[in-house]
């Protein structure tokens, strides 16, 4: 349920204990503001909510994830005034970021048909 | 990746916005967190607690986030900065003493390369120096170079198409100087009018020569002031344009002023330009053989500006083409080939490249002797923390960090250290320049333009730097493989020696060496300067020149006996000479036909010659063997008479019958009427430095009618330098219109002769001072801390029934292994760093041994001393205490 980050950087999921690969948050991010700009708290709950209460991200993970994604340019940051009347830094996809998007869709859906074909053969 | 560099720059030095933007960023997140809570029903304080367990350490996601900045790097290199600078301050004896000798020994390198710089590559201080040439004409031997005339100087200048320009300049030129009351003889340039203009320089006053001003041989009388010249004779006022002033007795007019960069083509510094016209003026030596512009009136030398496009080989190729046709058919000694070199460095002197290169390579020992000896204290120091090292590791350091951080100490030290000793270096050159570069040995100024350059500076503190990275590899190396623990002088005795050990012992040997090549060096010199088979020290010298003023020869004879005489009547004076030819104690010429009656051709053999006045061996106290001095009877009406040295007197008659006999020279007979002692001044490569030819024949000055100058020496009974005053007006009682000059003793002359020995002699002396306290400094860190490190053991042995004094015997016999073991090393270098200076030893080698002797003795000594301490820190260990430490 948590994707907790203990030192060595390996994502969990903690109910079932499910691994996850490396760099599965990133894509979860990318793909939690394809759509409008988010901040750190509304890309959080987004992924836990869409994905059914499963994937629960901490806080440690996400922030550290976000500003590296920042340095990589695939997403870019501004301030701007939230639904509350708040300042939130919002984070948006930025057209390197949409292309990584696009790649690392199709190899994570291509890595999971294989393991499910392999999985499926008696 | 541009975003990525843009990013960590923002990271970089926007640091605190973004660090509290990242405060805000978290803190919205938590507080959103908890309103989530409170919304699904919880109480506020619960909602709290459950939010920040939720989201876990603060800091810890902090530092995260800057991880994942990716500015660590510099932002770490700041840290170990600051962290380094703490280090140092708490250790400050082992810092400062690391700076002050990296300081030291690194003033001593920059010296060595701005000297190097100086002498073999700095340029022109004129308009794109790189373009400018010297062209030279070259003769058979003996002189390798020779001037030229003005004739071939026009031959060459109308014919060249490869340079833009060609000048002709005499700069060494004695112009006697009278202004306002005021007179002196100064070295003067005597200059084409395209000189200025052809070198780019501007004048700082008024003008240069116009073309027009140097076309007719003696009309114009204008003269260009040097600026130095200008402020001390002028006082700097802007009157002096239009002044007059008289040179060599002719009345000139100022039309300008050079500026304060130039002050010539030649060390000797220009203090007034002359037109090319008026050399007549500017060069008395030609009046006897057809005047200043008479074939064989050769002064001049030339400088030229390359033209667009050519090179050296191309104008050597064609002004070779040009030459005039007497030089195809060119007797020996006189010119005959031209040689083209651009003007790199203040001299062309063989010697000089083979001192810079000496002292150069003594200022890199220096260098590894000092970074040798800071390996083994930083080892030392490194087993010293290497607590402090396991701590950090533990609390989660990276061991890369943690090596990186003892690299960036050592570094800073360097580097502190590096620019120390480039601020010394100027110190220390302004101090060479004092003692061996502001007069030469005839008492002329000189200028040497020692100035340190960016390059310089930067090459000494990579330098320093370098021998940083060398010097913290080993203890650097310990820390990485966590071998901290295992210095190597911990261990015990009787096993081989360690690492640490041998570098001592190789740093012993070279404070030997340098000790012993220093001590070599200086007593050479200081035997020189006092004098061997004569004495210098209480000699003073001039040099009049009736010449200059255009004196007859028998005006000037007369002037001549009249001021021998009346300066051997000054009071303090005890005997007055001179030689018309050359310095003092030299060859004025040299005569290759010296022979006997009856010999072939083939027999002839090579001597030197002066002539000199009467009471010259006297004066000088060199030992008439048989016969006896010139003196009044010898005269132009009298047979032409000769003294020998002794050894020309052995080759020439070896059964001893020298007195009466006849020898030939240059096809005149002379009667031999006194032999002397050879003047021993050459050094141990005979024949290559010699400043005195064992075979010498003298000859009367007053024998020759020609006789105008001469130079003067004069032996007193106190202090020269105090008198000479006093003679110059006992000079000037008699004429005051003769110039005096290159007034200054004996000693400074030889002084001067000896300037690259003496020099060698001191820098080696700073370096060899310098190795030996560093020596001492390395013995004793090394044996206080094994001692240090060793008192368990040593309490061990005192309480099995070791007394304090073989405890004592036992770190000392450490201490003096090491010394003994560097003086046995160091006598082989010394013997190899010998024959490296050989060039400047004047005495025989037969003592060398007792110097080697002396110098090792020295070392083991200071060895002695600097393990006396920690010797007796060990003697005074108690037992108990000892076995209870841990």
């Amino acid at each position: 349920m948590l994707l907790s980050k203990p030192k060595g950087r390996r994502l969990v999921s903690d109910s079932a204990r499910i691994e996850l690969p490396q760099g599965t948050l990133d894509l979860l991010i990318l793909k939690a503001i394809a759509l409008e700009p988010q901040h750190g708290w509304a890309i959080s709950e987004r992924i836990h909510q869409i994905s059914g209460d499963v994937l629960k991200v901490q806080q440690g993970s996400l922030y550290p994830a976000l500003h590296r994604l920042e340095r990589r340019g695939w997403i870019k940051a501004s301030w701007d005034v939230s639904d509350n009347n708040r300042r939130a830094k919002y984070y948006e996809l930025t057209r390197a970021g949409r292309t990584a998007l696009g790649e690392q869709t199709a190899a994570w859906r291509s890595l999971t048909n294989a393991v499910g074909l392999l999985l499926d053969t008696p | 990746m541009l975003a990525d560099a843009l990013y960590r720059l923002r990271a970089l030095f926007r640091r605190s916005t973004v660090e509290h933007e990242l405060d805000d960023e978290l803190q919205f997140h938590l507080e959103h967190a908890i309103e989530k809570q409170v919304a699904a029903g919880m109480p506020r304080q619960e909602a709290v607690r459950r939010a920040r367990l939720e989201f876990g350490g603060v800091e810890q996601v902090k530092e995260d986030c800057r991880d994942a900045r990716g500015i660590s790097l510099p932002e770490t290199i700041l840290q170990d900065l600051r962290y380094g600078l703490r280090t140092m301050r708490r250790t400050p004896v082992f810092s400062v003493t690391a700076i002050v000798t990296i300081a030291l020994s690194i003033a001593s390198l920059t010296t060595a390369f701005t000297l190097r710089y100086t002498m073999l590559f700095r340029p022109l201080p004129v308009e794109r120096p790189g373009e400018i040439v010297a062209v030279r004409a070259t003769r058979g031997r003996p002189t390798p170079e020779g001037p030229l005339s003005y004739a071939d100087y026009v031959t060459f200048r109308n014919g060249t198409k490869t340079l833009s320009g060609l000048a002709a300049h005499y700069s060494t030129a004695p112009l006697y100087v009278s202004v306002n009351g005021t007179a002196k003889e100064v070295n003067g340039a005597v200059v084409s009018a395209n000189y200025f203009p052809l070198l780019g320089i501007s004048p700082a006053l008024g003008r240069f020569f116009h073309d027009d001003e140097d076309r007719v041989p003696d009309r114009d009388r204008v003269a260009v002031l040097g600026h130095d010249f200008w402020r001390t004779w002028f006082r700097g006022s802007p009157d002096a344009v239009g002044a007059t002033l008289k040179v060599n007795g002719v009345t000139f007019t100022v039309i300008g002023v050079a500026p304060a960069t130039f002050v010539g083509l030649r060390p000797y510094p220009a203090q007034l330009y002359i037109p090319t016209m008026m050399l007549g003026t500017g060069y008395r030596w030609c009046t006897e053989i057809g005047g200043a512009f008479s074939p064989q009136c050769t002064i001049l030398e030339m400088a030229g500006r390359l033209a667009p496009g050519r090179s050296v080989s191309d104008v050597t190729g064609e002004l070779t083409m040009l030459r005039p046709e007497a030089w195809l058919h060119a007797k020996v000694g006189e010119n005959s080939g031209i040689e083209v070199t651009r003007f790199l460095g203040a001299t062309r002197n063989e010697s000089v490249a083979q001192l810079v290169g000496i002292l150069t390579a003594v200022g890199i020992v220096l260098l590894l002797v000092c970074g040798a000896n800071l390996t083994g204290l930083l080892t030392a120091q490194g087993s010293a923390r290497s607590h402090e090292f396991a701590i950090r590791l533990a609390l989660g350091a990276a061991r890369s960090r943690v090596v990186r951080q003892f690299l960036t100490e050592s570094l800073m030290l360097a580097v502190i250290g590096g620019v120390a000793g480039v601020a010394l270096s100027t110190g220390f050159v302004k101090a060479l320049t004092a003692f061996f570069y502001s007069i030469d040995d005839e008492g002329h100024p000189l200028y040497f333009d020692f100035s340190l350059t960016p390059a310089i500076a930067f090459t000494a503190i990579v330098s320093a730097v370098a021998a940083a990275c060398v010097f913290s590899a080993i203890p650097a190396r310990r820390i990485a493989r966590a071998d901290s623990n295992a210095h190597p002088d911990s261990r015990t005795t009787s096993g081989r020696w360690s690492v640490g050990r041998w570098l001592l012992a190789a740093q012993a040997a070279i404070a030997v060496a340098l000790v012993a090549v220093a001590s070599l060096l200086t007593s050479s010199a200081r035997g020189v300067v006092k004098g061997t088979t004569f004495e210098s020290s209480h000699v003073a010298l001039m040099r009049v020149r009736p010449r200059l003023m255009n004196y007859t020869p028998e005006r000037a004879q007369q002037f001549q006996h009249d001021i021998v005489r009346r300066l051997s009547a000054v009071p303090g004076v005890e005997s007055v000479s001179m030689v018309g030819v050359g310095a003092v104690l030299t060859a004025g010429r040299f005569v290759p036909t010296v022979e006997l009656r009856g010999w072939s051709r083939d027999q002839r053999i090579g001597a030197g010659q002066n002539e000199i006045g009467p009471r010259y061996f006297e004066t000088l106290r060199i030992p008439v063997l048989g016969g006896r001095e010139f003196d009044d009877r010898d005269t132009t009406q009298s047979p032409p008479v000769a003294i020998v040295s002794e050894s020309l007197a052995r080759r020439l008659w070896p059964n001893g019958d020298a007195i009466g006999s006849t020898i030939v020279m240059s096809d005149t007979s002379r009667q031999v009427v006194g032999i002397v002692a050879d003047v021993r001044i050459h050094n141990r490569d005979e024949g290559l430095f010699a400043l005195s030819p064992s075979y010498f024949v003298y000859v009367p000055f007053w024998q020759n009618p020609m006789q105008i100058d001469s130079r003067l020496a004069i032996r007193v009974a106190g202090d020269p330098a105090a008198v000479l005053p006093a003679l110059m007006r006992e000079i000037n009682r008699v004429d005051a219109d003769v110039p005096i000059a290159e007034t200054i003793t004996l000693p400074m002359q030889l002084a001067g002769w000896m300037r690259e020995g003496r020099l060698t002699a001191a820098f080696v002396g700073y370096a060899a001072g310098l190795a030996v306290l560093l020596t001492a400094i390395g013995l004793y860190g090394s044996l206080a801390f094994a001692v240090s490190r060793r008192t368990k053991e040593i309490g061990i042995r005192m309480a099995l029934g070791a007394g304090r004094s073989s405890v004592l015997r036992l770190i000392l016999g450490e201490g003096m292994a090491v010394a003994l073991a560097g003086a046995v090393g160091g006598l082989v270098l010394a013997a190899a760093g010998t024959r490296l200076v050989t060039h400047w030893l004047f005495q025989s080698a037969a003592a060398d041994v007792l110097f080697y002797a002396a110098a090792a003795f020295l070392v083991a000594v200071v060895g002695f001393v600097a393990s006396l301490m920690p010797a007796r820190r060990a003697a005074a260990v108690e037992p108990l205490v000892a076995l209870r430490h841990e």
